[in-house]
């Protein structure tokens, strides 16, 4: 009797330990998309030069797929007015949001000073998501806070939200998708998100 | 996902943008006393803190093309002649006497060991750093802070109002307008005379020169852009990042159930 409650025991601080070491991994998990996704970015801007625009494009091209959750981020960024989109414009939709997303980085860090991220901490939000807080150290300058949102999406995680010092892109995005949606329809947006996609190659 | 994570240059660039345009509206000072709140209401606007949004892309739009025609074209001819260290030591000079108004609002905001090291800074830079041209107490490890009145108001509990584009001052809210005021006012700059207060102000378009360029190369609508960071970017401040983690996030978490979820009708 003594030993199967001894048993019993056991068992169950093994399957709580289990358990808090499987969120502990699932977490770290988070984390570790965030700091690979940041170490790819690093890496891609100590050799910005070398590469070229293209090179950048195609580098970061893998590291963004494999960190960001794209096709949710593009159906938030509409919100209500994704209901009235078709199937087709949805998908033309996706296809330019990774796009731009991806020019955007390539044209945005094309070089290096010495920049590097730090890990702060890690916190979980009310609805099962994960936000991964950290620093941009720059030297010589105050560093910049980066907090990563992170959703599970299948069995990994990904990122749908960076908030750089307290601004969101995903709030600011949406703002601006919305409200051109609203006001000039959906072949406008497409039209200026070509424009910028465009932009960022030239320079 | 991508604007605001950019590279240090142009993400610098566009953190700062707020900050320079109020400080280019303290300068100029009272004439943001001549738009008051009377604005012809237009209920159409999409973002509730935007209820003027139609006077306001109006104002937007008039203060683009004063900026492309005389502003931009100034500012451009200052970098261009005037070397690199000479502009770094002008902006480095009104930096240093905006401090007063950054210990002032320390104070005022109960932020008193912070004050200190204000305190600390505008004292070091003013002595070593003769008169405000070097800045010493970066390399102590004094970063410089950002106070300002319309932070304090927020701090006191006023609420924010609305968001308005004053002509020629750009972006500020109903709370930011006697803020400036108040900033100017106290700000030793304001005193100096004319000459040193027309260099304050092409100092303040030169900085904001990588921010605008950002704004440009990333806005799909400026105007939205524009309004959503400096709203933000003012929220932040005025609760030091305190919010981050509970309002802008939980309400994204709603966000996406509701996303995920599409509602059939």
């Amino acid at each position: 009797m003594l030993m199967n409650i001894k048993l019993i025991v056991i068992l169950v601080s093994y399957l709580l330990s289990a358990s808090v070491f499987a969120e502990t991994e699932s977490s770290a998990s988070a984390k570790q998309i965030v700091e690979k996704f940041q170490s790819d970015l690093i890496a891609v801007m100590k050799e910005g030069q070398k590469l070229g625009y293209a090179g950048r494009y195609e580098k970061l091209k893998e590291a963004v797929i494999n960190s960001h959750d794209l096709s949710k981020i593009a159906r938030i960024v509409v919100g209500k007015e994704g209901e009235k989109l078709s199937e087709e414009q949805q998908q033309k939709l996706d296809e330019v949001f990774s796009k731009l997303s991806i020019a955007s980085y390539a044209h945005n860090f094309k070089d290096y000073s010495g920049e590097s991220f730090v890990f702060v901490s890690e916190e979980q939000t009310a609805r099962g998501g994960v936000v991964i807080h950290s620093h941009l150290v720059i030297p010589d300058d105050k560093p910049v806070k980066f907090d990563y949102m992170l959703k599970e999406k299948g069995t990994s995680w990904r990122i749908i939200n960076i908030i750089a010092n307290g601004v969101s892109d995903l709030a600011l995005k949406r703002s601006e998708y919305t409200t051109i949606l609203q006001r000039e329809g959906f072949d406008a947006l497409i039209a200026k998100i070509n424009e910028k996609i465009d932009n960022y190659s030239k320079q | 996902m991508v604007i605001r994570s950019s590279q240090t240059g142009s993400l610098k660039n566009s953190l700062q943008f707020a900050r320079r345009l109020t400080l280019a509206a303290s300068i100029v000072t009272l004439l943001s006393g001549c738009a008051t709140t009377e604005l012809a209401g237009n209920n159409n606007a999409a973002n509730p803190d935007d209820p003027y949004e139609g006077f306001n892309r109006t104002m937007f739009g008039f203060n683009n093309s004063v900026d492309s025609y005389v502003a931009k074209p100034i500012s451009d001819a200052y970098r261009w002649i005037t070397p690199d260290f000479m502009q770094t030591g002008v902006y480095n000079f009104f930096n240093n006497l905006k401090n007063v108004n950054v210990v002032l609002n320390d104070v005022l905001q109960a932020k008193f060991e912070q004050g200190a090291q204000d305190t600390g800074r505008l004292a070091l830079n003013t002595t070593l750093g003769l008169g405000g041209l070097f800045d010493v107490a970066k390399n102590v490890g004094w970063h410089q802070n950002d106070e300002d009145f319309e932070q304090t108001l927020a701090v006191w509990g006023v609420p924010q109002g609305s968001y308005l584009v004053l002509p020629l001052l750009g972006p500020s809210t109903a709370r930011g307008i006697p803020g400036s005021v108040f900033d100017t006012a106290a700000n030793p700059a304001t005193y100096i005379g004319m000459p040193v207060q027309l260099l304050s102000l092409l100092n303040s378009r030169a900085n904001a020169e990588g921010a605008l360029k950002f704004i440009d190369e990333a806005a799909l609508d400026p105007y939205v852009f524009t309004r959503e960071s400096f709203l933000q970017w003012r929220n932040n401040l005025a609760t030091d990042g305190r919010m981050d983690s509970s309002a802008n996030l939980l309400d994204l978490d709603d966000e996406l159930e509701t996303s995920t979820k599409p509602i059939k009708e």
